[in-house]
């Protein structure tokens, strides 16, 4: 038996023809993105727009190109943080999930707590962070992970329970051990809802790895942007917060990429 | 897994079933017998019970204490049947995300069989299901008739003597239901189960059955077991015989008798 959720994955043709669409939409977001490039640089150009309001895309690319390592470490690191956050917070959002379906004893002792900790500004919970871990990429990856394990732990619980109960009966019938129920439909079955919660948590995660780098790190986006800010380079505060929303918009786009891939049946009635 | 079992005890017996929801009693004093090898259909008013029944069978519901429930000769708790009978559910149920070969050996896989001997298995039936060349295609691809099929191919693959089929052609056109009636007892007879199957259609009951249980209105009983001595394999004219017409009337007066009782405590109760 194996360990994994049994999900095949629709494969050969099927996956041939679905690139079709994805490359005409990728050439439509490049277009799109060219005109917004455009747009920009012309009407930082044409209204005379004062740099320290908003620089061309020109200037901050070029300043990007002038120490191009400084920003792709910064970009690594903080992608790092980013995603070990986010695994962490998936991985116990959706065991969670799990153990409050199983135990609703536990959920009902725990849910709250976790609320609680939610409403918690993730600033001064980003300073308590700090002061436990230290500045350590770890505190930083502590902060991705509270804000990710809390919507995915919601979202697997309602995708858990939303499993059709005479689905649940048709594989006891079967004769289905608990786990085989648990991997073959319930996980399945909550995928569609799992995702949604994953899309938040790709967003969430980056913010969560930002606010921990201001509290002190010497490298990541967020210490380029603080640093930026402290000494009124507005050029390099807008290079930072371009490779910022590459690296959310990336993320998110792999997210939705998988998604797509896992969830290919729809919802269905 | 061929249990020793002596030839004279049925495969299926129940004496005195009951079994209450809350204040709703399903089913009141059921019993029942089905030899090895019958195919035994089952009609009722809608809400007697019919489900309730099969659910029991197939050990997802407890009956409550008091009766008797014998599988191959042997007492035994409902709870003990799960992954010994063969159960198809009024829905097909089948999983989106499994295509058509893995919703069929979706049992198999369960029973912890080779997931690739199981589909060269499932390959071989495809022909015979009339699922040819949709190995390959997911649930959502398929029109209802076929989605049936595909439950029906899982039903029988997952091989047990007992097989229990809650109203399978419920959802399909006249026509497809009658194409269906004639293919399913085509493949009964090569593969010889043990059938027990719910329809509230009383000529498909007539024309499948070797023998139909009439059940009361709730609280579900068998009200009448009419045996039906029509030669094998039945022609398709078969329902226009006098033969057939005869039992037909026969069944119509039993469930008219039970649905004017239904209705009428139905409508006394509002
Ligand atoms: N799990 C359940 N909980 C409560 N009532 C139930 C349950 N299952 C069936 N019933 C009730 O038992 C009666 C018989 O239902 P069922 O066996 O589904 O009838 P049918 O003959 O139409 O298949 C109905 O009145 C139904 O409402
Ligand atoms: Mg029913």
């Amino acid at each position: 038996m194996s360990g994994a959720v049994a999900l095949p994955a629709p494969r050969g043709a099927a996956g041939l023809r679905r690139a079709a669409p994805v490359l005409m939409g990728l050439g439509r977001l490049v277009l799109g993105l060219g005109i917004a490039a455009a747009v920009w640089e012309g009407a930082v150009l044409g209204f005379g727009i004062r740099p320290e309001y908003l620089p061309r895309l020109s200037a901050i690319l070029s300043t990007i190109a002038a120490t191009p390592e400084a920003y792709a470490a910064g970009f690594l690191r903080t992608a790092l943080e980013t995603l070990i956050g986010f695994a962490a917070g998936v991985a116990v959002g959706v065991l969670n999930g799990v153990l409050f379906l199983r135990a609703p004893v536990l959920r009902d002792m725990l849910f709250p707590v976790f609320v609680v900790s939610q409403t918690i500004p993730v600033i001064a919970f980003g300073a308590l962070v700090v002061l436990w871990f230290g500045n350590t990429l770890l505190a930083k990856a502590v902060i991705a992970f509270y804000l990710t394990f809390f919507p995915v732990t919601v979202n697997t619980l309602v995708g858990l329970q939303s499993v059709d109960p005479r689905q649940m009966a048709l594989l006891r019938s079967f004769g289905a051990t608990g786990r085989q129920v648990l991997l073959r439909l319930l996980l399945p079955s909550a995928l569609p809802q799992i995702f949604v919660a994953l899309r938040l948590g790709a967003s969430l995660s980056l913010v969560g790895a930002i606010v921990g780098e201001w509290f002190g790190d010497t490298t990541g986006l967020g210490v380029i942007l603080l640093q930026a800010m402290y000494t009124e380079q507005v050029t390099v505060m807008w290079a930072a917060i371009l490779c910022a929303a590459v690296l959310g918009t990336g993320f998110y786009a792999l997210v939705a990429l998988a998604e797509r891939y896992l969830v290919f049946w729809g919802a269905e009635a | 897994m061929p249990e020793p079992m002596d030839a004279t005890s049925p495969l299926l017996e129940l004496r005195g079933i009951d079994k209450t929801f809350g204040a709703v009693q399903a089913v009141r004093g059921l019993s029942l017998s089905v030899p090895a090898g019958e195919f035994v259909t089952v009609v009722g008013p809608s809400g007697c019970g019919k489900s309730t029944l099969f659910n029991m069978v197939a050990g997802l519901d407890e009956p409550d204490t008091g009766g008797a429930m014998r599988f191959k000769g042997r007492g035994c708790h409902a709870r003990e049947l799960l992954g010994r009978v063969s159960f198809m559910p009024q829905r097909d149920l089948l999983l989106p995300w499994r295509n058509v070969i893995d919703n069929a050996i979706l049992a198999n896989e369960i029973e912890g069989a080779d997931r690739k001997t199981a589909r060269a298995k499932a390959l071989r039936m495809l022909p015979e299901f009339g699922l040819t060349g949709f190995e390959a295609q997911y649930p959502h691809q398929l029109s209802g008739g076929m989605r049936q099929r595909v439950a029906l191919m899982r039903t029988f693959l997952f091989e047990r003597e007992l097989m229990l089929l809650d109203e399978p052609f419920g959802a399909l056109d006249a026509l497809t239901r009658s194409i269906m009636q004639r293919w399913l007892l085509d493949v009964w007879e090569r593969h010889r189960r043990t059938v027990l199957f719910i329809t509230h259609d009383v000529d498909e009951a007539i024309f499948l059955g070797d023998r139909v249980l009439v059940m009361t209105a709730r609280p579900g009983a068998v009200k009448l077991a009419l045996p039906v001595n029509l030669p094998r394999p039945r022609p398709a004219e078969l329902v226009t015989s006098p033969e057939f017409i005869a039992i037909k009337r026969e069944i119509l007066a039993a469930i008219e008798e039970e649905s004017m009782k239904s209705f009428q405590s139905s409508g006394m109760a509002a």
